[in-house]
């Protein structure tokens, strides 16, 4: 299967329900740096940094932004695997941001996580089988019998031979071992899939297929993703719509088409540019960025993107711009607008 | 859907499915010189623990008549300065040294690996707590508190037991530190995230997640305890705060060579300890070495 025929495949997905499955309000998430003697928190990585999104039921949101920027903190913290500093995660209208214990495992069935490196994310000492069987050890009472069988479901929607049961991680490919971790997240059902940036560690051969695998199966199980990557065209072809990320903070969300057709905000027009052109006989205008991104510890004031901003404008140091409507679904931080 | 990198499965491999475990086993058992010591190990192991069966010699009972016997005979190693039957005294000997070494290295990693996972897995405050403990322990003076404990406890607990206990307790440190390294890295790999996100609890994250995938970290270090608790055993036997001098053991018995004509002028007495703990205590050693090539994944033998 390649990527022109994939393409088509999006256009014909029906978008209709609009009940939001998870919102995000004023999500902080810092990492506390310690120094000194006495190991005091002499300071803050402000990895996410006031960020605020929704998901509605069966969309797919893809999040882009540079390395460092907050993506995969964002996920973690959406998935409780990190302590959020402040904001709320509201799951199917429940508050998710405090829960633990039971009660958090519990809600875990609902959110599961695909990862970004296939070769970290299973364990080396079990089977595949182990592996896929395990969610539902711990969630469902299940016999054996019937686990088995669900597993060979699984590996077989993943696209997974039989045989694959007994063997153990290292005896696959990158690509399959992402399908093994795409069988394991799908073992509960869940609701919310986080994929963080599942495809950028695979060949480009082996990307389209996994791609297409997720999309396949997000009809199959009517499943919401929360897609996280670097690379803006695979985001493109998986998304509705996008969120772009700058330190932090999301600087412009929109649709799709949107996004692309008319990008806001200085950054992500920057960042769209950087797209390569197949054609070579159209020439397009390259926005080069000065400079390199600000530490995270210590966050330029006002619009975290001033210090790069090609469009800078002396306000911009002072006021943080908050994230407005400024076209139907197009959301935008900036004082332009 | 066609996976297009079926065909790139390891085809050097002979039998599929291998855990990393069994692998690691196939490894050790094509490393000649572990395979050696092993063997050795295994002789000496059940030679002590058959001794009843091999030898009819009493080990404590003190014969005038027979003192300082030269080899050969009736009795093979010949006797000690009480008439007591070397070879026989070096089997039950073999006995209590392997017993002591074991069971204070089981003690030892058990104990290691708890506090050493805990602090590893969970870090913070509990971290900090766990390790400046571990601290305070290692910075026991061994001997000292070994020669105190051991007068205390005398005539109250058999003499065995406290001297695997306290060995045991001073020496859990160093295993808790490793294993707390190896978790602290361990856990870092997104397995360990996904084994959270798929409902394990911390136990059973540690347990069947971390563990695992450790272990042979852990059994290297248990072979290398092993043959360090021997010789410690030894060593404190020798100075007389071990094992009571009733029981032989290898190092009550290399004791003996405390006296100047014993040393100069009877070897048989305190040759064959002192080369059957040598030859112990390194292959030990091999099969420890042999342990670590065969779990590194890097090494191709």
């Amino acid at each position: 299967m390649n990527k022109i025929e994939a393409e088509k495949g999006i256009s014909t997905k029906p978008k209709t329900d609009k009940e939001v499955l998870l919102d995000i309000q004023n999500l902080k998430t810092y990492y506390p740096v310690k120094g000194g003697f006495l190991k005091r928190t002499v300071g803050n990585v402000k990895a996410v940094d006031d960020i605020s999104f929704t998901i509605n039921k069966g969309e797919t949101l893809g999040l882009v932004g540079e390395s460092g920027c907050g993506k995969s903190t964002t996920g973690r913290t959406i998935l409780r695997l990190l302590k959020p500093t402040e904001g709320k995660i509201i799951f199917e209208g429940k508050d998710i941001t405090t829960i633990s214990g039971t009660r958090l495992r519990k809600a875990r069935q609902d959110f599961q996580m695909v990862f970004q490196d296939p070769y970290a994310s299973l364990n080396p000492t079990q089977s595949v089988g182990e592996i896929i069987s395990e969610p539902l050890k711990n969630y469902k009472s299940m016999s054996k019998k019937d686990i088995k069988d669900e597993v060979m479901d699984l590996l077989s929607r993943v696209g997974l031979p039989p045989e694959a049961y007994h063997k153990y991680g290292h005896e696959f490919s990158g690509g399959q071992r992402q399908r093994i971790g795409i069988a394991r997240a799908l073992a509960l059902k869940p609701k919310l899939i986080i994929a963080d940036e599942p495809v950028s560690a695979l060949d480009v051969s082996v990307q389209s297929q996994v791609l297409n695998l997720l999309k396949e199966l997000q009809d199959e199980f009517k499943l919401t993703y929360l897609f996280i990557a670097h690379d803006l065209s695979v985001v493109k072809h998986m998304s509705d719509r996008i969120g772009v990320m700058y330190l932090g903070n999301l600087v412009e969300i929109a649709t799709n088409d949107s996004l692309y057709a008319e990008p806001l905000h200085p950054y992500t027009q920057a960042l769209i540019s950087a797209i390569p052109e197949p054609n070579p006989k159209k020439r397009k205008k390259r926005i080069i960025l000065q400079g390199d991104v600000p530490s995270p510890q210590n966050p330029p004031s006002g619009c975290p993107f001033h210090t790069r901003c090609p469009m800078a404008k002396e306000e911009c140091s002072k006021v943080k711009p908050i994230l407005k409507e400024v076209k139907p679904g197009h959301h935008v931080a900036c004082i332009l607008y | 859907m066609v996976n297009v990198t079926a065909g790139t499965a390891k085809p050097q491999e002979k039998s599929i499915n291998m855990s990393p475990f069994a692998i690691a086993r196939r490894k050790f058992l094509r490393n000649k010189l572990a395979m050696i010591s092993s063997f050795f190990l295994l002789t000496v192991i059940i030679f002590s623990f058959l001794a009843p069966y091999i030898t009819t010699q009493d080990i404590t009972k003190v014969n005038i008549s027979l003192m300082s016997l030269e080899p050969g005979g009736e009795h093979v190693l010949g006797t000690d300065k009480s008439g007591r039957d070397v070879f026989t005294r070096l089997l039950y000997g073999g006995r209590i040294s392997l017993v002591v070494g074991f069971s204070c290295t089981a003690l030892v990693i058990l104990f290691g690996t708890v506090v050493g996972s805990i602090a590893g897995f969970y870090g913070g405050v509990v971290d900090s707590i766990l390790m400046r403990f571990t601290d305070f322990v290692l910075n026991f003076p061994f001997l000292v508190f070994v020669i105190v404990l051991n007068t205390i406890l005398f005539g109250i607990v058999n003499g065995l037991y406290v001297l695997i206990g306290v060995i045991s307790l001073l020496s859990w440190g160093g295993v808790a530190r490793i294993v707390r390294s190896k978790i602290l890295a361990e856990k870092e790999n997104e397995y360990i995230l996904a084994a959270i996100s798929i409902g394990c609890k911390p136990s059973k994250v540690i347990i069947r997640h971390l563990l695992p995938n450790v272990l042979s970290t852990i059994i290297v270090q248990a072979t290398i305890l092993f043959a360090s608790m021997i010789v410690a055993e030894s060593a404190l036997s020798f100075l007389g705060f071990g094992v009571p001098q009733s029981i032989p053991s290898w190092g009550n018995m290399l004791s003996a060579s405390q006296e100047a004509d014993v040393l100069r002028d009877k070897p048989w007495i305190w040759m064959p300890p002192a080369i059957i703990l040598v030859i112990t205590i390194l292959s030990i050693n091999f099969i420890g070495e042999g342990l670590k090539d065969a779990f590194n994944p890097k090494s191709q033998r």
